[in-house]
């Protein structure tokens, strides 16, 4: 038992309630956000690994009770687990942990950015965080699927929140879609709870891996839950068919909001990939469906990117294409394949963190994000231009960079897997994901200056550039040692091989 | 034979609400008719979940004492899907307030409820420009 592990859920969802009850206290929820931010990542450092059993019920056959009925204790029922039970891992720690710096990295930005901070806002931030990091951690299908249902919401309610054009429409119809791929995934869990009798994910594992997958009464039924879990994963995590409607929550979302709704995707892309892959991941269908995806992801992000002209809605279907990467790394289904997926994760989460928040300056200076409206503006901050410029080139794939580095892992693993066709396909997005971003870069920063752009504003915070930094340097000091994340992640992946 | 009917209409009636949800979802185009199509989901899945629990003549999971506690095991109902679908209910009704507080928002904002003229009035909802 580790009574640490429930505060990384706990305080973010106190400091949510408090900064809506504080919420027309413009000191004291600026004062509440940034102690709070800071304490997130550090906690998620220093709390060790284990499990925790909420109210203590661990399973039965830990606790030496004597005394037991045979049915109890001459059956299954001997180990499974009573009560919900979160799991903190390597690669919990891992994600929560980058999840906090981009979220503080946020706040920060946004808290000196504006005069005057929303408490409804920074609720759905902090309520956001927690529900990913429940999901990080959960060992429990249900408890899972609950904080995906909070999540949605969130991410509706930021979009609500947010003064874009159009949000209204593009909340309803995330919530339309939302509505029907939720009660899909609740189908795929009732379903595994209906043959395996619980809903403890290690007891799932277990029953189906050992009984259901191989009977071939009750194999067409793990197929089919497996089928429904897979599109409330694809709805999730913006994959195609999805990806469209995801990318328009990225691009109304203010800028500081889309790089926490880009993380609170990822995060749930990890969650459930690692849940499904361990649940279903000996089946020949899970390999093949997620390979599809992910190319289809990769292949589809990169070329809607290429014809946008707004800036923002570029980098959204960009970031969906590189989703594509981390779903590659699970198809494959390799020890080495799954970390460096899992990597290519990360860096994807610092990464477009970093466009969101170093292209949200030029939001903030010019009020548009339209490219053929822009230019000339790397004369307004020119170190701000240049991070931008190496962000775009981490994404890319380019060295020395986190980015040259988990690509390099995903286009070896499919070497070695006897996929050469899909290491082409992934070094022909790398490239293409580069021309888009700097044909942007050009538009943005380097052409000449259109004479009747006009400024809101006529300097980038220092917050925003002090952000767009630290997660530069993030990415550099990944792409130079690049074992501080994958080591952890490849132990925990061998044992779970 | 009469609990295992009653499983059995509970679970064809769940199918037949999810159906039933899913065509209007996908297919009505006035927002409010839509809204209650996903109600109808989100029902059909509670009730599905509820009938796993279900024990042909079987007595409340509420353990009281002087119960003997192999005739409680074997002749309870499987209490599990019951606390599943409570919380379920609970984010449904979440969803279907704010669903329905933005139908109010855009009926004001385009005079109409229909989905169509709401969410294609312009060509770039969503879409690539």
């Amino acid at each position: 038992m580790n009574a640490m592990i429930p505060l990384i859920v706990i305080i973010p969802i106190i400091a949510a309630l408090l900064l809506n009850l504080f919420g027309k206290n413009n000191k004291t929820i600026k004062v509440i956000a940034f102690i709070v931010g800071i304490i997130l990542p550090i906690l998620t450092l220093i709390t060790g690994y284990g499990l925790h059993y909420f109210g203590g019920h661990q399973p039965l056959s830990l606790s030496n009770i004597s005394g037991l009925p045979s049915y109890i204790s001459s059956t299954g029922l001997y180990n499974l687990h009573p009560a919900i039970t979160y799991n903190f891992t390597s690669l919990s720690k891992v994600f929560i942990f980058m999840m906090g710096i981009v979220v503080f990295l946020s706040i920060f930005a946004y808290l000196n950015s504006e005069k005057r901070a929303s408490g409804p806002f920074l609720f759905l931030v902090f309520m956001g965080t927690a529900s990913v990091s429940a999901m990080m951690m959960s060992d429990d299908l249900f408890n899972m699927y609950v904080f995906f249902e909070i999540a949605a919401l969130i991410q509706t309610g930021i979009i609500i929140a947010s003064k874009a054009e159009d949000n209204y429409e593009t909340a309803l119809k995330y919530m339309i879609i939302g509505s029907i791929g939720g009660p899909i995934l609740l189908l795929g869990i009732a379903i595994l709870l209906a043959i395996a009798g619980s809903v403890n994910i290690t007891d799932i594992v277990n029953i189906v891996n050992t009984s259901l997958i191989r009977s071939p009464q009750t194999r067409p039924i793990v197929l089919f839950s497996f089928g429904l879990i897979f599109f409330g994963w694809l709805y999730a995590s913006g994959f195609p068919p999805f990806h469209v409607i995801k990318s328009s929550i990225y691009s109304k979302a203010e800028p500081y909001a889309a790089s926490v709704l880009q993380g609170m995707s990822l995060l749930t892309l990890v969650a459930f990939a690692v849940v499904m892959f361990r649940i279903f991941g000996k089946l020949n269908l899970f390999k093949g469906a997620v390979l599809l995806i992910s190319i289809m992801a990769m292949v589809l992000g990169v070329s809607m990117a290429v014809m946008q002209t707004d800036f923002r809605r570029m980098i959204a279907y960009l970031s969906v294409g590189e989703l594509g990467f981390v779903g590659l790394g699970f198809g494959l289904g390799t020890r080495f394949s799954i970390t460096a997926g899992l990597f290519q994760g990360i860096n994807e989460l610092i990464v477009t963190a970093l466009l969101f928040i170093g292209l949200g300056a030029v939001v903030y200076l010019t009020n548009t994000s339209n490219t053929r409206r822009l230019g000339g503006l790397i004369s307004k901050n020119e170190s701000m231009a240049i991070m931008v410029l190496l962000g775009g080139f981490a994404m890319a794939g380019v060295p020395p960079f986190n980015g040259f580095r988990s690509k390099f892992m995903i286009i070896e693993a499919a070497l070695n897997s006897g996929f050469p066709e899909i290491s082409v396909i992934a070094i022909l997005v790398s490239i293409a994901t580069f021309f888009v971003f700097v044909k942007a870069f050009y538009s943005i920063y380097l052409k000449p200056q259109p004479t009747d752009l006009e400024f809101v504003h006529e300097t980038i915070p220092r917050s925003m550039v002090f952000a767009v930094a630290v997660l530069l340097i993030i990415c550099i000091v990944l792409g130079l040692y690049p074992g501080l994340v994958t080591n952890p992640i490849a132990e925990l992946i061998g044992g779970l091989l | 034979m009469i609990g295992v009917d009653t499983q059995l209409l509970a679970l064809l009636t769940a199918g037949a609400l999810i159906i039933i949800g899913l065509f209007a979802a996908i297919l009505i185009d006035n927002l409010i008719k839509k809204i209650v199509g996903l109600s109808f989901i989100e029902e059909g899945v509670n009730l599905f979940i509820i009938c796993l629990g279900y024990k042909e003549g079987g007595v409340v999971p509420i353990f009281l004492p002087g119960m003997d506690s192999n005739w409680f095991a074997l002749n309870s109902a499987y209490p599990l899907p019951q606390a599943l679908v409570l919380t379920s209910i609970v984010i449904g009704a979440s969803t279907l307030a704010v669903m329905l507080a933005l139908a109010m928002v855009l009926y004001k904002k385009y005079g109409s409820l229909s989905t169509s003229k709401i969410l294609n009035h312009k060509t770039d909802m969503g879409d690539e420009e």
